[in-house]
């Protein structure tokens, strides 16, 4: 079965996107395994770095698609040219984006299509959000094209991320090891408990971790992670290794950034090897009892 | 010297993070909510509640020749505001099964199922247990649907409750025939005071359950005070009062009475500033209500002997009215000494 990362919290700023970013590259870049990436978020920077966003006509500072580079307008008819994983909630067909990366497509976010779909009533919520993009993703289609699939959610817990999590087999949070963020791991706790109440041993949630994330060599860091560490049944849940405050990963987010993935840097390069090793854990975690390999 | 920074996750944090992945690790897939088709749902035969309407009937409607079918009519009446609720928004709360062979039996939401059937849908969202809890789980879990409902009676909660208590004796192997008021409150999961109202309850002389049984008394906490208190005649006065529609406070009023005096008035509230040794008779302006007053008097025929004297009065005058009233007070007092 296709196995589903989200990388979720609350928090603004905790480095969900650079995350995504990141362990989606890993993941088809060096292990090679073919990889389909979703962007819940209507700030759409995630789907920036892979394909032209453009400012929606109709909605200022929101971002649509750039036209499908399939798209034929004489040809296709049916629709607009234009495809996001919004169009989920909409009951419309969704065609992923080929990226520059092999092996790694995309479905981008639709600024205005998922803050409308993120505010339905509350008694529509459940049938047209939370179980839409499980029901995706358990497409036949979907499941024999992907080997992994990552969500990279928005900042709250709104409907968008309940859906992620609902769609999810794993969780990973970044933190950074500060107040607000600690506050915000307890309340991605929440709904991570909530929806292991309702799983079946079959298709569990497995929550990765808390990924210490932007850790600079200072007291309240160290003190904070430590505190985590130490915490009764959640040391197991703060990964063994951190992500350390570095220039590197904001660089290559920049456009026509040289080099503009970190698995492009040198093997023995401290930033690559950090964040890989953080990798290596996640899917190790993932593969947990499974073997271990590439799509043949 | 500056003081030492030293930065620590505060307790109530961290203890809430624990408690959270306990929790997740306990009860994970235990409340998992599916979609269950409708016609695959029966009932547990050993439900507490005694709906008379069964799904049959909520599917087909009851047969004219039904024994039972003003009260299923009835019955069906009841659950329509529900039906339709669920017409509009569905259910809030999924109810609660367990697998049984190829059918769901229920735990707990026979009205929601019903009402759904009432309501024409065909499937409901419910919890799934993957099994058949234990007897004491089970009660639990009804309880806990039933406890914020407010059409059950307290007799039907007493019965639910006795069942409750004697699974849970079952289970530990306990041959008590009484539970503490902390594994009663443990148990269920209320207060302490609310559990001791229990279990006087529970524990009261048949009498009394005779008359929640019948619906006569229908306040736990009222029935839980007649059952403590110790005097027989006390006892008896206020379950007599408690019938005649006294309120708690009054009932606590007869409860506290030391055996015996009864009558007694209970000084509720001390008051304030100097003791107050005399009755005001009140005041008005309403000349009408003042001679009402004295024709009502003199009407008494154990006070003829004083009516001679207010025969004529000048309605007019205020102060001759008072001059006559303070004369009237007078010559009762005289009558009363």
């Amino acid at each position: 079965m296709t196995k589903i990362v989200v990388n979720a919290t609350h928090k603004g700023g905790e480095g969900k996107t650079t995350n995504s970013i990141i362990l989606a590259e890993y993941i088809a870049l060096v292990l090679g395994l073919k990889t389909l990436i979703i962007d819940m978020d209507p700030q759409a920077n995630f789907s920036g770095r892979y394909i032209k966003m453009e400012y929606d006509p109709s909605y200022k500072g929101g971002k649509i698609p750039a036209l499908h580079p399939d798209y034929e307008p004489l040809v296709d008819k049916d629709w607009d040219g234009r495809s996001s994983i919004a169009n989920i909630f909409y009951g419309e067909e969704v065609v992923p984006y080929p990226t520059s990366i092999t092996n790694l497509d995309l479905l981008p976010a639709h600024s205005i299509k998922l803050q409308e779909a993120e505010a339905v009533t509350k008694n529509e919520v459940v049938e047209k959000v939370h179980l839409q993009l499980k029901r995706f993703l358990e497409l036949e289609d979907v499941q024999n094209t992907y080997d992994m699939v990552i969500i990279d959610t928005p900042p709250s817990k709104g409907p968008l991320t309940i859906a992620a999590i609902k769609a999810a087999s794993h969780i990973v949070i970044p933190a950074q090891m500060e107040q607000f963020s600690i506050e915000g791991i307890y309340g991605m706790l929440q709904l991570w408990k909530q929806e292991t109440y309702c799983r079946t041993p079959n298709n569990p949630i497995t929550l990765v971790g808390i990924l210490p994330n932007q850790v600079r060599d200072i007291k309240l860091h160290k003190q904070f992670l430590s505190g985590l560490r130490q915490g009764k049944g959640l040391g197991d849940y703060v990964m063994p290794h951190v992500i350390k405050k570095r220039a590197i990963y904001t660089e290559i987010l920049v456009e026509d950034a040289n080099p503009k993935s970190i698995f492009e840097l040198p093997a023995n390069n401290v930033a690559r090897n950090e964040y890989e090793t953080a990798c290596r854990y996640i899917m190790e975690k993932v593969n947990h009892g499974e073997e271990k390999g590439v799509r043949n | 010297m500056a003081k030492k920074k030293v930065f620590a996750i505060s307790n109530a944090l961290s203890n809430g993070i624990e408690e959270t992945i306990q929790a997740a690790h306990d009860y994970s897939g235990e409340l998992r909510v599916e979609v269950v088709p409708l016609k695959r749902i029966e009932v547990d035969p050993e439900n507490p509640r005694d709906l008379a309407l069964t799904f049959e009937d909520a599917n087909h409607g009851i047969s004219p020749t039904d024994p039972q079918y003003a009260r299923k009519e009835q019955e069906i009446e009841s659950l329509q505001s529900i039906a339709n609720s669920i017409k509009d928004q569905g259910i809030i709360n999924p109810i609660v099964v367990y697998k049984f062979g190829e059918k769901y039996r229920l735990v707990a939401g026979e009205r929601r199922t019903l009402a759904s059937i009432i309501a024409g849908k065909t499937d409901i969202q419910a919890k799934i247990l993957d099994s058949k809890p234990n007897d004491l789980k089970i009660r639990l879990l009804q309880w806990i649907e039933n406890v914020e409902r407010s059409d059950l009676s307290l007799w039907e909660r007493l019965n639910n409750l006795e069942k409750i208590v004697s699974a849970y004796f079952e289970k530990n192997n306990l041959s008590k025939k009484s539970i503490s008021v902390t594994e009663l409150s443990n148990l269920i999961g209320c207060t302490k005071p609310h559990a001791a109202n229990y279990k006087a309850v529970l524990d009261a002389d048949p009498g009394l359950k005779q008359y929640i049984s019948t619906n006569q008394i229908r306040s736990l906490e009222k029935a839980a005070l007649i059952a403590t208190i110790q005097t027989s005649d006390l006892k008896e006065h206020a379950l007599n009062e408690c019938l005649a529609g006294a309120n708690l406070k009054r009932l606590k009023a007869i409860a506290a009475q030391k055996p015996n005096k009864i009558a007694q008035i209970k000084k509720s509230v001390e008051s304030r500033g100097r003791q107050t040794t005399s009755v005001n008779l009140g005041i008005t302006k309403n000349v009408g209500v003042a001679q009402l007053v004295l024709d009502s008097i003199l009407k008494n025929n154990a006070l003829s002997p004083i009516a001679i004297h207010f025969k004529q009065v000048d309605w007019n005058d205020y102060r001759a009215i008072n001059n006559t009233f303070k004369q009237l007070v007078k010559k009762l007092e005289e009558l009363h000494t």
